[in-house]
């Protein structure tokens, strides 16, 4: 009834007030037993975003819920968790503290910034130009986590760390019933001035800003910096870290059942060899080809043992 | 379970063997589940076996004297078999099959343990749903209309269960077989009307904020990647779709006032730190010197075969030079022997340079102008040999080894009377002669 209550107050208490600021906190933290391919995908991401806060390994899978605390502890209203399994497998949880709703998604195709190479960057604190896929507004669900991705992913305005340039974008695309993750740099060229003139003319036009008035038009281009990766939604969970599940993916199969099938595949290889190699040699027995066992072979009456008996 | 103690009268009084009738139920489950796991069975098949199974529970029913229930269970049946087969089904004919399980329930003690386990299959779906329910009519307070969808979305749900074919049941299929389905390893939960309150409630009021309060731009057409294992057409259009975020996003941020890129005299920390992009850039030099490395050693090697093949054509070239001129020369001979009886001014005169290489070359001296070699030399020539090898000249070979012409036994053995040589006499008969 709780969860009921704090729903339905949350809903009127906290109703925006025209021209109210986007404020986000991030937590950040991962389970225990991660590797340290994870732990550095997780300070990649700590350093992309200004306004999140890095907690120690939280000790519990069981007992999720205990992060709302823990949030709530940090002023935070948006949970990052990262779960590693068996010391390999990643999942992602993103949560809306304390009564949002929870996406675990199933983390895959990890690259992290530092061996990846490439020669992107940008600068700790600037905020991020956030780029979605229009498959984002077909379905619910994905409607759902596209509001969690802007909230967690994109730097709100008047976050500490901050600094005041747009210099990196991050971009999400829904390929193949996975969402892909990428980050660039932006580059800026100066372009001579004919060619803005054709090209961007309007776009010069409309432009207030004062420093390049006129002057020069800048040749935009992108440069990846990383992370990458690639999630894989599971399960929505109405309230965060609990609740009913309001939506399942159908499709996923987990990484243990992969696994699983593959030895099974292997097994069955051996089973399937051994089995027609004894049905073989039930139908050699049966045709009267085997010295021991099996069927005996009819005598031929032509044979000389039968005609000079 | 406890069984009602008046059917265990009945049965007593029947005389009948529950135990073999129950593994003979149990037989046909099996029979069914086989049956249902054959992927080429169309739905109708299976229905057809459903109908099977029916006439047999009524059966049955006739030798447990129980028609009234198989009747009832016979409905309860065939409104779950219209639910399946309408795909939406009527909300009418659900209150039906409703109303028969209610009836059903009330007569449950009278059942086969069977039917009580396919009502359990039910139930275990309804209490997350109905929670869910609540939850949304609480938080939202959410109109008639969402109830209702929510409920046309149940049924459809209920009928994805029905359809699907549990993961569990493909491992039991062989594996050619498998090919043919599509595994679905769980029930769907897309709980639509409840997805979208949650996203109500946290969503960011978009259109009262200003674009740079959260700089997030969705793409006005999805971005179509035909084959997500091609790396570089994926990886262009992720580019393709940010870039034209980005662009997007400078003209609304310029439009706004908003300082959009980093002025070059703006030093601040980095993402990367200058150790790491140090490291980047002795990757990028190092991969940039290897490739140049190997250019030059491609470049090299290619030069080291053309250099050789440019040798042999130069030694090829002076062969032949040669062969020429000493062909030439050849024919020069053969025309001066010749020149005795059809030598003539006009044929001089177009040889001219063959006239002067062969003046030019030294004379042979021991040759004599007309042609002949000199006589007193061929005779020394003759008398003292001329060429040919010196060393092991005299030595024996193996034709002088066999050679047995100067060999006589005679001459070898003394004292014979024709030949061989006198015997010396020993010293003092020859000082004596002396």
């Amino acid at each position: 009834m709780a969860a009921v209550y704090k729903a339905l107050s949350a809903d009127s208490s906290h109703e925006r007030e025209p021209g109210s600021k986007n404020k986000q906190r991030v937590l950040i933290l991962s389970s225990r037993g991660v590797t340290s391919r994870h732990r550095h995908l997780l300070s990649d991401l700590y350093s992309l975003l200004p306004h999140s806060r890095k907690e120690a390994k939280f000790d519990s899978k069981a007992k999720l819920f205990q992060l709302n605390e823990l949030a709530e502890l940090y002023n935070c209203n948006n949970i990052l968790f990262f779960e590693a399994r068996k010391g390999q497998d990643l999942y992602l949880w993103m949560s809306k503290a304390p009564n949002g709703p929870t996406v675990k998604m199933h983390l895959q195709n990890l690259h992290t910034m530092e061996e990846l190479n490439f020669i992107g960057n940008c600068l700790k604190g600037s905020r991020p130009i956030l780029s979605f896929d229009a498959a984002f507004e077909k379905q619910a669900h994905l409607r759902v986590m596209k509001e969690l991705f802007t909230q967690i992913f994109g730097v709100p305005k008047t976050a500490r760390k901050t600094k005041p340039f747009v210099d990196h974008v991050m971009g999400f695309t829904v390929a193949d019933g996975k969402i892909w993750i990428r980050v660039y740099q932006i580059n800026e060229s100066e372009q001579s001035k004919k060619k803005t003139a054709t090209v961007n003319g309007e776009e010069m036009d409309v432009d207030p800003a004062p420093k390049k008035k006129g002057k020069t038009e800048f040749n935009v281009s992108l440069v990846e910096i990383g992370p990458r990766f690639v999630l894989t939604p599971i399960v929505i969970q109405e309230s965060s870290f609990g609740g009913p599940i309001i939506y399942e993916n159908k499709e996923f199969v987990s990484p243990n059942q992969i696994r699983s099938d593959l030895r099974r595949a292997k097994a069955g290889r051996y089973n399937r060899r051994t089995e027609a190699g004894q049905d073989a040699k039930a139908r050699r027995g049966e045709l009267g080809l085997k010295t021991h066992g099996g069927r005996k072979r009819e005598k031929d009456p032509l044979s000389d043992n039968v005609l000079f008996a | 379970m406890a069984k009602s103690k008046l059917k265990v009268a009945l049965d007593n009084h029947k005389g009948r063997n529950i135990k073999l009738e129950k593994q003979r139920k149990k037989e046909k489950e099996a029979r069914k589940r086989k049956e249902t796991n054959k992927p080429t069975v169309d739905i109708e098949d299976v229905e057809d076996v459903e109908g099977d199974e029916e006439e047999g529970g009524v059966e049955l029913g006739e030798e447990e004297l129980q028609t009234l229930i198989a009747a009832s269970s016979k409905k309860e049946k065939k409104a779950k078999k219209e639910k399946s087969n309408g795909g939406k089904a009527p909300k009418d004919t659900k209150g039906k099959a409703n109303g028969v399980a209610k009836k059903v329930v009330e007569e449950r003690e009278w059942e086969t343990e069977d039917e009580e386990e396919e009502d359990d299959d039910d139930m275990p779906e309804r209490p997350a749903l109905d929670l869910s329910k609540l939850e949304d009519s609480d938080s939202e307070g959410s109109s008639e209309d969402d109830i209702a969808e929510d409920d046309e979305d149940e049924e459809e749900d209920e009928d994805d269960e029905e359809e699907d074919i549990a993961f569990s049941d493909i491992e039991s299929l062989a594996s050619e077989d498998k090919a043919d389905v599509i595994p679905h390893q769980r029930l769907t939960i897309n709980n639509t009307s409840a997805l979208l309150a949650g996203l109500k409630r946290i969503q960011l009021p978009y259109s009262k904020l200003a674009f740079s309060e959260y700089q997030s731009i969705t793409s006005d057409e999805p971005t179509e990647i035909p084959d997500v294992e091609d790396d570089l057409t994926r990886e262009k259009a992720f580019y393709q779709q940010s870039l034209a975020a980005v662009n997007d996003a400078r003209a609304r941020l310029k439009k706004e006032g908003i300082s959009f890129s980093r002025p070059a005299d703006y030093f601040a920390e980095m993402v990367k730190s200058d150790e790491h992009m140090g490291k980047i850039k002795a990757k990028l030099v190092d991969e940039a010197a290897g490739k140049k490395a190997a250019a030059e050693a491609r470049k090299q090697r290619d030069l080291k075969k053309f250099g050789k093949q440019v040798q042999v054509a130069k030694l090829q070239e002076r062969a032949k030079e040669k062969r020429d001129t000493l062909e030439r020369i050849n024919l020069m001979k053969r025309k001066r022997q010749n020149a005795d009886i059809t030598a003539t001014n006009e044929e001089d005169l177009f040889d001219v340079a063959l006239d002067e290489t062969d003046k030019s070359a030294p004379a042979d001296r021991r040759k004599s102008a007309d042609g002949k070699p000199n006589p007193k030399r061929q005779k020394k020539d003759a008398k003292f040999g001329f060429g040919g090898k010196k060393r092991f000249a005299k030595s024996n070979d193996a034709f002088s080894t066999n050679d047995a012409r100067g060999f006589s036994h005679k001459k070898m053995k003394a004292g014979g009377p024709g030949g061989g040589a006198s015997k010396r006499l020993g010293k003092s008969r020859r000082v004596k002669r002396n």
